[in-house]
């Protein structure tokens, strides 16, 4: 029992001395994650904005496979990226493997299906009445489509966040893509699976306790932009 | 000289192999007030839509200003569309302020920020409601609402102005406010105004001239008492049964069975208080329900299963001393009602 508390009273030592590793895995941890979440956006919205407004041969193809993909195991994601980009797969020329760029891909290919699937259903939950009243108005296609996804945004910035969650927390292709090394590519949860198994628990708590304080803020800002859902 | 804004010719709208709008012939004229009746299905809507350049005729031509827009590149078509705008029956604002919704066809017009505040202050003041711009649009009432869709619509200073049922599903105070409005858009910005109602009586204030759409196609005399339903023959004679009321039956004259619409004119329906005897063959009785006066004619609306409106002079309504709630009698021939 005394480990535990122990590893506790450690955790916030290194916390509120602002310890440097610490601090650098968890800057790490977000770079990496926000630079995923914000290319999975750019594409994802996109998609997912098109899937909800347009009619194309295939919809709902693509539809049960965006939803499959949500359920897609990091370490699946990790083996088929690694297969790519190791030094003997096709984009092995590149030495992407153990870097954040290779983290970066596989946290990217995580979240894009997030992202376009919540998109998907927050667009067609728009007013149908937003597109024509736009078009009334004088508006273009694209100006119409622009004021679809204004009238959406809080539920589409929902699912950005809700995409940020599932990054952040994921340890299967960070490990497998980014090898855990330090100073490089140790990140929040990869450095917890370590540190645990070395018996460093005051230092897999810290970060824990940073973990969990990054998804707390990012549930309560989901709440927010949910409840202004109008 | 009057001049032709838009016409359209042999237009043709067809929806699941069915044509849903027939239009030989069509022609608005700059700032005039239009107003196109008929039944729900009809085609208004459509054919709305069709001339807002927002939907695409199957067949046919339409002119704008003399212009023939059937090649029209999408940038030409999308200049003409800007001159012009529609108000949807299920009308709806962003979920912004007031004043963000009035800018919004500003705004994809590029019109410079700095004329916008002046813009959407007129058009306010247009619709009676100066000081509302910062509003929440989910804050207004119904009327406020229909009003500040008007304003929107207003403020790109269109050339030709589409209502669909600008007053369906709104209290009687704000559809006078909103027939006022009609009015002044016409008179002061010289719009060109085409509205559909329901509303016959509506139609005739507003308007200086009246379309009648029956089935997607014009018909020339504007049809009073219409009602669909279905044509059945019994021992030789044709009877007409009224859908929504299928209990009530007309005797009619025609070659025709099966689904139809019938018209009877308000001033071939003769009013009395006892039944009489006489070779008409329709007489039904029930109570007054609106009286409206029109110059030296009254229009009463008397509640017999179905609504039917009948016209009678001022005198005879002084004479009879009629009021509402009043049983009375309706007579008609056979013969008076149009089936089409």
């Amino acid at each position: 029992m005394d480990f535990i508390i122990e590893g506790i009273q450690k955790a916030f030592q290194l916390i509120f001395s602002l310890d440097r590793e610490i601090f650098n895995i968890a800057l790490l941890s977000l770079k990496v994650s926000l630079t995923a979440v914000g290319l999975a956006s750019l594409l994802g919205v996109f998609l997912g904005f098109l899937m909800a407004m347009k009619d194309y041969w295939g919809k709902r193809f693509s539809l049960a496979l965006v939803n499959t993909l949500l359920a897609l195991p990091t370490v699946v994601i990790g083996l088929i990226v690694y297969s790519l980009i190791s030094r003997r797969g096709p984009l092995g020329v590149f030495g992407l493997l153990y870097t954040p760029s290779a983290m970066i891909i596989g946290q990217f290919i995580l979240a894009t299906p997030i992202v376009i699937a919540l998109t998907h259903s927050a667009v067609q939950g728009i007013d149908k009445r937003v597109r024509d009243t736009a078009l009334t108005l004088g508006a273009t296609e694209m100006q119409s489509a622009w004021m679809v996804i204004k009238e959406a945004h809080y539920a589409i910035l929902a699912a950005i966040i809700a995409a940020f969650g599932r990054v952040i927390a994921e340890v299967g292709a960070a490990i497998m893509l980014g090898g855990n090394i330090k100073g490089s590519t140790r990140v929040m949860t990869t450095a917890i699976a370590l540190e645990t198994t070395k018996g460093e628990f005051g230092f897999a708590i810290a970060l824990g306790v940073i973990l969990l304080l990054i998804a707390f803020s990012i549930n309560i800002l989901l709440h927010y932009f949910q409840s202004k859902k109008l | 000289m009057d001049k032709s804004i838009i016409r359209v010719k042999n237009l043709q709208k067809i929806y699941n192999n069915r044509i849903i709008l027939d239009v030989d012939h069509l022609d608005f004229q700059e700032s005039k007030i239009y107003a196109i009746v008929g039944p729900n299905g009809s085609g208004k809507t459509t054919l709305l839509k069709i001339l807002n350049l927002l939907e695409k005729p199957d067949t046919g031509q339409i002119f704008f200003q003399g212009q023939e827009l059937t090649n029209k590149s999408r940038p030409e078509v999308l200049k003409i569309r800007r001159k012009m705008t529609l108000i949807d029956q299920n009308s709806f604002l962003f979920h912004s302020t007031v004043y963000d919704n009035i800018t919004y066809g500003l705004k994809v017009r590029s019109v410079p920020t700095k004329d916008q505040r002046d813009k959407v202050k007129h058009a306010l003041k247009m619709v009676g409601l100066s000081g509302f711009e910062d509003r929440r649009a989910n804050q207004l009432s119904g009327g406020e609402a229909k009003r500040v869709v008007i304003a929107r619509g207003l403020v790109i200073e269109p050339e030709v102005f589409f209502l669909d049922e600008p007053t369906v599903s709104i209290d009687q105070r704000h559809q006078d406010v909103l027939e006022r409005i009609i009015r002044d858009i016409s008179d002061e910005i010289r719009t060109t105004v085409i509205l559909t109602t329901h509303d016959l009586s509506q139609a005739y204030r507003l308007a200086d001239e009246v379309v009648s759409l029956l089935e997607g196609r014009i018909i020339k005399k504007v049809p009073e008492n219409l009602f669909r339903g279905v044509i059945e023959e019994k021992n030789g004679v044709k009877y007409f049964k009224v859908f929504g009321n299928i209990k009530f039956t007309i005797a009619i004259v025609s070659d025709k069975v099966g689904p139809a619409y019938i018209s009877i004119d308000s001033k071939d329906i003769i009013l009395s208080y006892e039944q009489f005897q006489s070779s008409a063959r329709n007489t039904f009785s029930g109570k007054i329900i609106k009286i409206i006066e029109q110059n030296h004619l009254v229009k009463l609306e008397v509640d017999v299963g179905i609504f039917l409106v009948t016209t009678i002079t001022r005198e005879s309504f002084q004479k009879m001393n009629l009021n509402l709630g009043r049983k009375v009698y309706l007579t008609f021939k056979a013969s008076v009602v149009e089936v089409y």
